[in-house]
């Protein structure tokens, strides 16, 4: 049975994890020449004032994402 | 444009690439100065700056600055752009040599486009950015190493100081100069690659391996590929089965994999990244409830800077324009004819005045904007307001627009360049002129005592404040719409980086005002000009003698005692508008206007706002005789409350009657029907000549115009109806 992994939407503010894969092709693309690569530790700053985007860091880089593209980002539990 | 400038065959072409926030701009700016030119690539409203400087031996270079891209794969039109000119050796702007600037405190990401750039083959500088930040981090870098490993020339610099540019300067001249050929190969391809790359080879004039590659995985969008190429790479594609998108993951990775190694062994950095002082004011700035606040707050400084900034030098254009005008006069009026001095006058000074207008408010603005930017902050509001904003088809940094937008539409939409989504940047400059700008106030102010004569002050301020509230529902409303009808093959991204917060680089910020007002006059004067003429020109001149029948009309009404002799001057002022060809065409247009309660007059007004909407209360009255009050009334509005101003044009509106059934034309309906025109319609020239150059078609202007007309004919009509059945 396949196991279901966290995405990153369902950290908590402050909390960190590390990241495995990407479910999409094209955000990965973006998401590793940004620095965002599996086996980095991603730490949830915290979420926009309307929910929908969230604000992380990875390797002392700061990005915004939105929850769409943070849903493609699935984490160690 | 790119074109505007001309080059030499002799001129080095150097290319400067990086991420986003690399400190590319400040880079560029150090080298450069004021020797740039801001233009769009063709065919796409891509910015691109272009500077000059020259090597010590006397070579001169040309420096493309590129839009900031992270990869060869891009998302946005802006990195596109790279692809674009990277991949096609007969580009015009096809460097010679490339300059990459990357961010020394997280070299690794910047290491993934510069890997990617080496495997084509174009001799390049790494240039190490923000040595001074490193060095304050504790960062350490062993150039010599990373220079072997990489097998390119790497030099240190600090863009915001300044230092070691003499360094990269003589790295550029080294390398422009060596004869040596480079030869640079960083990643091997794996075997998908390698097939599709050498059938490439085979159907095309093959430069490099890596680039046809790439022409593999862009086919779909690079716009240099003949129709037939195109076809020939799809068959390549599909009998090979490349899978791009999975392809593209993957060399990422391997390039990572290879690299990451290199960074680990010539650069000691700190293991933790400490808490910093961008972290401590992100928690404030950035809070979920304070954040947004804040921001308002932000903006409220923003508009109250444009809009007291536009109240002041508003004031000085003006005296500088009649200062201007009756100078003109005395020199000319001696020697020329009088239809050549008018025309001179309320033609060409007229125009002179609607392009002289913006500056002050447009150098305002981009100062602020760059200022916000520069700091790191905008970023920020586009991370906090984007979830709100694209429910309307735009995006967070679209706020920014819309709130400018009530100080003047026109700097506002040139601001929009920041937004890097098309169809997001599209509608922002398409809805906000319906934000009420400030050029909408006088006549407001005219309007609502006269629509509602019996209220008081309390309910007029309401009706004030009702106006921008309609302004904002017409804005984010059609937002809406325009982002259900309109259909965009380009993905919305946020994936967002927020730079570190840090000091303004003034020259940076001044660079850009100077870029930012010299782009806006070079672009708006000429339609502008073409524009007050031909108002000039119908306001004027009628069918037949039109001063000879003003001037019997006068008289007559001087005899039948409906007028006195002392206002005769006013009198054939107001006939010679009546009987001009703008009278005409506000008579003709009548029929139109006549189901929202307006007169040919209000036509009159109507057409002539299309100077700049508060010409509206000048038009009212020439029309009602009262020219020789006119201006003096007009300038002491400044020292009166609000609703008091322009009494006696106020006056004359109230007492007016239909020339057809006598009853009165400013009844509430009317007022209010015509209050919302003004805040609806699209009725200035420089806001349409504007939209037309960021968008690059008069389409766009075009529909705009029909679009906000048509919606504020609709509503102006339905409140015609809705009051008088109320009343």
């Amino acid at each position: 049975m396949q196991r279901r992994h966290r995405t990153l939407p369902e950290l908590k503010a402050s909390e960190s994890a590390q990241a495995i894969s990407f479910t999409d092709p094209s955000l990965a693309c973006k998401l590793t020449a940004m620095g965002v690569l599996p086996g980095a530790i991603i730490e949830m700053v915290r979420k926009s004032p309307f929910g929908d985007a969230f604000y992380i860091k990875v390797d002392g880089i700061r990005l915004a994402l939105r929850s769409e593209e943070a849903q493609t980002i699935l984490l160690t539990d | 444009m790119l074109g505007k400038m001309e080059r030499s065959e002799q001129v080095l072409k150097v290319g400067l690439i990086g991420n986003p926030n690399s400190g590319k701009s400040t880079v560029f700016n150090q080298l450069t100065g004021l020797r740039q030119k801001t233009g769009n690539f063709p065919g796409v409203t891509v910015e691109v700056k272009e500077g000059r400087f020259t090597l010590p031996k006397g070579q001169a270079v040309a420096l493309i600055d590129f839009p900031g891209a992270y990869s060869l794969y891009p998302t946005s039109t802006d990195e596109k752009v790279l692809v674009e000119v990277l991949a096609n050796t007969s580009d015009p702007n096809f460097p010679d040599l490339l300059v990459f600037v990357a961010d020394v405190t997280h070299l690794e990401k910047h290491l993934l486009l510069f890997t990617q750039v080496l495997d084509l083959n174009i001799p390049t500088i790494l240039a190490l950015n923000m040595s001074d930040v490193a060095e304050a981090e504790g960062i350490k870098v062993n150039p010599t190493r990373l220079s072997a490993q990489l097998q390119a020339p790497v030099v240190f610099i600090s863009g915001r100081t300044g230092e070691n540019l003499p360094q990269l300067i003589q790295a550029i001249e080294q390398l422009a100069e060596s004869r040596d050929p480079w030869k640079s190969s960083f990643y091997k391809m794996n075997n998908d690659e390698l097939r599709i790359s050498e059938a490439v080879c085979q159907n095309f004039a093959c430069t490099n391996p890596y680039r046809a590659l790439l022409l593999a995985h862009h086919k779909d969008w690079l716009r240099f590929l003949s129709p037939a190429e195109h076809a020939t790479l799809d068959t390549i594609v599909k009998t090979k089965q490349f899978q791009s998108l999975l392809q593209q993951v993957d060399e990422t990775m391997v390039r990572y994999d290879q690299f990451t190694p290199i960074v680990r062994d010539t650069v000691q950095q700190p293991s933790v990244f400490p808490v910093t002082a961008t972290d401590r004011i992100d928690a404030i700035l950035t809070h979920r409830i304070f954040g947004p606040f804040l921001f308002l707050g932000v903006m409220l400084l923003v508009f109250m800077v444009i809009f007291y900034g536009y109240e002041i030098t508003g004031g000085w254009v003006e005296s500088t324009m009649a200062w201007l005008i009756e100078g003109t006069e005395t020199l000319l009026q001696p020697v020329s004819a009088g239809w050549v001095v008018d025309f001179i006058t309320k033609g060409v000074l007229e125009g002179f005045k609607g392009v002289l207008v913006f500056v002050p408010q447009i150098a305002l603005l981009s100062l602020l904007i760059a200022l916000l930017e520069e700091v790191g902050y905008l970023a920020r509001a586009v991370f906090m307001f984007d979830k709100m904003m694209r429910r309307f088809g735009m995006n967070g940094r679209s706020i920014v627009a819309l709130i400018s937008g009530g100080a003047c539409a026109v700097p506002a939409i040139k601001g929009t360049r920041t937004i890097g989504n098309w169809k997001e940047r599209l509608i922002t400059i398409l809805v906000t002129p319906f934000i009420s700008c400030s050029a909408r106030i006088p006549v407001y102010m005219v309007l609502i005592p006269v629509a509602l004569p019996n209220a008081n002050w309390w309910v007029w301020a309401q009706v004030f404040g009702a106006m921008y509230l309609l302004g904002v529902l017409a804005a984010l409303g059609s937002g809406w719409i325009l982002n259900k009808v309109m259909k965009s093959r380009e993905a919305t991204f946020l994936a967002l980086e927020m730079p570190v917060y840090r000091a303004p680089h003034w020259k940076n910020v001044w660079l850009t005002v100077v870029d930012k007002v010299a782009n806006f006059v070079s672009g708006v004067w000429k339609p502008i000009l073409l524009i007050t003429s031909a108002l000039w020109f119908l306001s004027s001149f009628g069918p037949g003698d039109v001063a000879g029948k003003a001037e019997q009309s006068a008289a007559e009404d001087i005899e039948a005692g409906i007028a006195a002799d002392s206002v005769r001057g006013d009198l054939e002022a107001s006939y010679r508008l009546e009987y001009s060809w703008a009278g005409k065409l506000g008579k003709t247009i009548e029929p139109v206007i006549r189901p929202l309660g307006y007169d040919w007059k209000i036509g009159i007004g109507i057409l002539s706002s299309f100077l700049a909407r508060e010409v509206f209360n000048s038009t009212m009255y020439i029309i009602y005789s009262l020219e020789s009050v006119g201006a003096a009334e007009e300038e002491a509005a400044g020292d009166q409350s609000p609703f008091e101003r322009y009494s006696s044009l106020k006056d004359k509106m109230a007492m007016d009657t239909h020339r057809d059934s006598r009853e009165k034309i400013y009844t509430p309906a009317t007022g209010l029907s015509l209050l919302v025109f003004y805040a609806l319609a699209m009725q200035c020239m420089s806001t349409l000549v504007v939209v037309k150059n960021e968008t690059g078609r008069w389409r766009w202007a075009v529909l705009q115009f029909v679009f906000m007309g048509s919606l504020a004919y609709v509503l102006s009509w339905i409140t015609y109806m809705l009051v008088n059945l109320i009343a």
